[in-house]
């Protein structure tokens, strides 16, 4: 579908911004940051870099002409923190929302910039997609380390002190039987509720993080 | 309170003791020894069963037969978070209208039973009812017992965090 705006660049003076400079144009088209150009006056994209495009997973039809809003920015009309908030956008992370209506975290800058006397928004962003998932993968793996370690560690710990107690207690003589047995049953059950707590836990890591894992690993931690 | 691990059974000890000569009945939660044992365990330290009231999650857990008795009630398994919970109100009820207050043995324990946002949950509205009753509680936990944040939650909900010492000394509050 031909947008009118689209119709209007190209066809005016203003198609300079992204056509008329051979420098500009191949910085516009390599460059490894998406980048969308937008008229501040009504929002409206009014050109888009291949990496911008590729991110976004619209045609670059269906970007230009309309609204920065449905694509990169979640501020209501009214509402933009540009143009309307007077604030800066500068490293920020922000969520885009691609045409299979997945949220890709990006970084992102807006800068207000004056090409053949008119003023546009340069919106500039980066996928750190692997840089969230990074972080993911870290607090997942403290998240799996610290339930180990209250739910397993520290217990055993207290467990094995348990046992010195018992022995203890079982020289005394003041302990019957059914005293002894039933603190050694509580051990015992308790060590299989620890065991059966690892491979949960286990089971929910590679349940996450399944794909990252090769499958003889994934058999290794999780014992079937 | 927070006790390294070979200092738990002074710690419990410790504070039981504190309790009672304070003129506070305590109600024992323990997810940590039957209280059959527990009873023999006290008896050798000069604590008669009059003295304390108890919620025993771990006699049926670990096979035993619980033996009624007007100052136990007991709890299927230490998960069985509904049943402490009205085990606890009730029994909290029940007592006389004296000094009163609960010591939670312990939630290192506990954990071994239940994921720890859990165990805050459920610690977090055990103490919401003691406030509301006015009524103390302490719940014991092994150094470095508990995750940081859950520390801090909880460290939010109650009035003090104290490390325990040997002779029941406090170090740290």
């Amino acid at each position: 579908m031909s947008s009118p705006v689209k119709g209007l660049i190209s066809d005016s003076a203003e198609s300079k911004i992204s056509q008329g400079d051979d420098i500009f144009r191949t910085v516009f088209q390599k460059i490894q940051t998406g980048i969308l150009i937008v008229d501040p006056a009504e929002h409206k994209i009014i050109d888009a870099n291949p990496i911008a495009i590729a991110l976004l997973g619209h045609t670059k039809e269906e970007l230009l002409g309309n609204t920065c809003h449905e694509f990169v920015c979640p501020a209501k009309c009214g509402e933009c923190p540009i143009t309307d908030l007077h604030k800066d956008v500068h490293n920020m992370e922000r969520v885009l929302i691609n045409a299979r209506g997945e949220r890709i975290p990006i970084l992102k800058t807006v800068a207000k910039a004056k090409i053949n006397g008119k003023e546009y928004l340069i919106e500039s962003f980066v996928d750190i997609i692997d840089r969230k998932k990074s972080e993911d993968r870290k607090v997942a793996l403290i998240a799996f380390m610290n339930e180990s370690v209250m739910r397993v560690h520290k217990p055993l710990e207290l467990t094995r002190q348990n046992l010195q107690v018992l022995a203890d207690r079982a020289k005394s003589g003041d302990y019957d039987a059914e005293d002894i047995r039933m603190q050694l049953q509580m051990h015992a059950n308790n060590i299989a509720r620890m065991v059966k707590t690892l491979e949960e836990l286990s089971e929910q890591a590679i349940k996450e993080r399944g794909i990252e894992i090769p499958d003889h690993l994934r058999d290794f931690f999780v014992g079937t | 309170m927070l006790a390294e691990p070979d200092r738990v059974h002074d710690m419990t000890l410790a504070v039981l003791k504190k309790t009672i000569s304070s003129g506070c009945t305590p109600l024992i939660i323990t997810v940590n020894q039957p209280y059959k044992v527990m009873v023999k365990t006290y008896a050798r330290e000069g604590i008669g069963q009059e003295k304390f009231y108890v919620v025993d999650a771990v006699t049926q857990y670990s096979g035993g037969t619980p033996a009624p008795g007007p100052r136990v009630r007991y709890v299927t398994n230490p998960s069985n978070l509904t049943d402490l919970g009205i085990a606890i109100t009730e029994f909290l009820k029940q007592m006389p209208d004296t000094k009163k207050c609960i010591i939670f043995d312990s939630v290192s324990m506990l954990l071994i039973h239940i994921p720890t946002a859990t165990a805050s949950r459920f610690l977090h509205f055990v103490v919401n009812k003691l406030k509301l009753s006015d009524i103390s509680g302490i719940f014991l936990c092994v150094e470095k017992g508990l995750d940081p944040l859950i520390l801090a939650q909880m460290s939010a909900f109650v009035d003090r965090v104290v490390d325990f010492e040997e002779g029941g000394k406090l170090l740290r509050e």
